[in-house]
């Protein structure tokens, strides 16, 4: 695997996932903390679960984002809180490691294709 | 209707014309009057038919219009319904007037419920642990713990969250019923019908800001994957003798043929029931029945996956939810005759105008039922009845005698039986021959009868708008109390719902007045019992007594205007309790320990 074979989208999502979660734990004034926090917490790590799976429908792609986004946030946040580990900032870098990860998995994919 | 996985068609693509436009532009026009007549309505709501009593005529006007403007884009012509962003705006339209109605009215959350799911997510933030002998919430986090994060995160006005939580659960759910309905028909048109049947029979009220939104979403996609990459080819059935049932099992052949994508929708399945099971107590139990209904016919092809969810369902059962189980076993007050009670003989008590809309809502669930049995003879009868939509829309109704759920259970079977009672309605009201354009007399029937369902849907949602739908004095008198209250007392208020325990979950204690009096709310009974219980709390007591939390009490019938203020006469005429706080709306009383 090299950078070559990472496609661009893959790219994006990853990249876009490490600066919004940076800016996020700096705190943004409200209306675009809302929007950054959203973006890393569900909608960047639905799409990058989601395209593991290479979903060729557009619709289940778009239901299969909000999906695993939600429940995967929910996964990690309750289970922060039954190791008392919680907090908002500590979500936001576990979902920023799964989108990156997610991405990793992927670009392997790509690779292997 | 399909009864095999086809990957869903798009729709054809054609250009604009006259008729699109005029439709988008008669669901703006729609939306306009909604808003506009809405925001008139003063509040509190003074009919015990609730909301329906007091919207202006333009907000019927604008419904009017919105189906009106729906069928004809519906119909649209030769090649197919009206464009693609004609009939997504329609529906928003829809949803934002028929779910999003009261928050035109007023930017006060509706019910008790939302407040109280706020108050748990503050409650779990400020303590950043779970601990399962607080109550049942604790022992399902869930849902708490991520509107925990997302709040917390955002720096979102909570209220405001809850405020628009139906039109956001709503969005959910129809992207859900929407892939749903691809995989279910190849009809264009029936598949907007389906998402337009299922706005106008939603009047369950059950997509605020809580758990059995959230899970109910994802129950939804549980059944998209089902019904899509999980979904199998099975022969015909050949009875139910063992061999041959052995070699039709056998003979199921996946009907996606990627076997990657098949466990990766596998791997997901999983991780959504798990969610689900850790969120809400009722919703992993839908999930099970629906699963095993659907694996048994045959058309699910990964054939251990209800014995998965079982297995998973007991273990959070076991372990984390066993704090509460262990007081709580949840056969308790099974039973049919129970769950009638509590569900229907319970809930057809009170004044004239609230059993009328309790009534309405009775029907509106039977007359949709009645369309989709029709509707299920009829796709029978040309042989493309699918038969997991039928098992879908059924199998809820299995968990009705199984436990009374606080008289919701009826409502929660008939919102999981709704998607599916919405597909085969549809085939009732669109031409015999799937993809033919509605006549005339289709679109002369389909609108009143949309109007129909849409005039009993607000009256349904909003038939308690007398005592749900809070004044600005209510809340005010509410942060009041949470002002004056210190640690350790008792908030007393007069019945459900009381827009409380938003903040400071765990800093009080938290009674009503039909609580604390269940059989008799009479000044000479019930005074005595509420004044002991203030007074003799070691950090006294606040009575909170509202408007609407009155109206409550009055409107089901449990006491009377003339008996409350007795009550409440007697109550501050008794040594230590004074007046704190008033409004027009609200009093507050301290009690003295």
């Amino acid at each position: 695997m090299n950078a070559r074979t990472v496609s661009r989208p893959t790219m994006a999502i990853a990249l876009t996932a490490v600066v919004l979660s940076v800016v996020s734990l700096l705190g943004l004034p409200t209306p675009i903390q809302a929007v950054a926090a959203l973006l890393v917490l569900v909608l960047l790590p639905g799409q990058a679960l989601t395209r593991l799976m290479r979903v060729t429908d557009l619709g289940l792609g778009a239901l299969l984002v909000l999906a695993l986004g939600l429940a995967s946030l929910t996964a990690v946040s309750t289970a922060m809180f039954y190791l008392s580990v919680w907090s908002w900032q500590a979500c936001v870098v576990a979902m920023g490691a799964i989108t990156i990860l997610a991405c990793m998995a992927r670009a392997r994919q790509e690779a292997a294709s | 209707m399909t009864s095999t996985l086809k990957q869903p068609s798009r729709t054809r693509a054609h250009p604009w014309n006259a008729r699109d436009i005029w439709c988008a532009v008669a669901g703006a026009v729609s939306l306009a009057l909604a808003v506009g007549s809405a925001a008139t309505v003063a509040v509190p709501v003074n009919s015990d038919l609730g909301l329906v009593a007091v919207l202006p005529y333009p907000f019927w006007v604008g419904v009017l219009i919105v189906n009106v403007a729906f069928v004809v884009a519906l119909r649209g012509d030769a090649t197919g319904p009206a464009r693609r962003p004609v009939m997504l705006w329609l529906i928003a339209v829809l949803v934002l007037m028929l779910f999003g109605a009261a928050a035109f009215v007023t930017d006060v959350p509706r019910g008790e419920v939302a407040f109280r799911h706020l108050g748990i997510a503050d409650a779990l933030s400020t303590s950043g642990g779970v601990d399962p002998n607080i109550d049942a919430y604790f022992n399902w986090p869930g849902f708490f713990a991520l509107l925990a994060t997302v709040l917390r995160a955002t720096g979102i006005d909570p209220v405001t969250v809850a405020l628009w939580a139906p039109v956001f659960n709503m969005g959910l759910w129809l992207t859900a019923v929407g892939v749903l309905a691809r995989y279910l028909t190849k009809d264009p048109r029936r598949r907007w019908l389906v998402l337009w049947i299922f706005c106008l029979g939603n009047w369950q009220d059950q997509d605020y800001l809580s758990p059995q939104a959230f899970g109910f979403f994802l129950y939804l996609v549980v059944i998209v994957l089902l019904m899509g990459p999980l979904a199998a080819k099975a022969p015909t059935f050949p009875g139910f003798k063992r061999a041959g049932l052995k070699s039709w099992w056998q003979a199921r052949t996946p009907a996606d043929d990627r076997p990657g994508h098949r466990v990766g929708a596998l791997v997901v399945t999983l991780l959504l029931i798990a969610v689900i099971c850790a969120s809400h107590q009722l919703t992993p139990f839908l999930v099970l029945i629906a699963v095993t209904a659907l694996t048994l016919s045959g058309r699910v092809w990964p054939g251990r996956l209800p014995l998965i969810i079982g297995i998973l369902l007991v273990l959070w059962l076991v372990y984390p939810a066993s704090t509460y189980l262990s007081g709580h076993p949840p056969l308790a007050d099974a039973g049919l005759q129970t769950a009638i009670e509590a569900n229907v003989v319970d809930r057809t008590t009170g004044s004239a105008g609230h059993v009328l809309v309790v009534q309405i809502r009775i029907a509106l669930t039977l007359i949709l039922w009645a369309l989709a049995t029709i509707g299920s003879i009829r796709d029978w009868r040309r042989g493309c009845l699918d038969i997991r939509v039928v098992l879908l829309a059924v199998t809820p109704l299995l968990l009705f005698p199984v436990q009374a759920y606080g008289g919701e259970m009826l409502i929660r079977v008939s919102l999981f039986a709704l998607p599916f009672i919405a597909v085969q309605a549809s085939s009732v009201l669109l031409p015999t021959t799937g993809g033919l354009r509605l006549s005339s007399r289709n679109a002369v029937v389909l609108v009143p009868a949309c109007v129909l369902l849409a005039v009993m849907t607000v009256t349904g949602r909003f038939g308690n708008a007398q005592y749900d739908v809070f004044a600005d004095d209510e809340i005010a008198a509410v942060q009041a109390v949470d002002n004056l209250a210190p640690p350790g007392s008792a908030i007393i208020s007069a019945a459900h719902p009381t827009p409380w325990r938003s903040q400071d979950y765990l800093d009080h204690r938290y009674r009503t007045i039909e609580d604390l009096c269940p059989s008799d709310l009479s000044a000479a009974t019930c005074g005595p019992l509420v004044y002991r219980y203030a007074k003799h709390n070691p950090g006294g007591g606040y009575l909170l007594l509202m408007s609407s939390a009155e109206s409550s009490l009055v409107l089901q019938g449990q006491t009377t205007p003339r008996s409350f203020e007795e009550l409440e006469n007697w109550l501050k005429a008794q040594d230590g309790v004074d007046l704190a706080f008033s409004n027009s709306d609200a009093r507050v009383y301290r009690v003295a320990p």
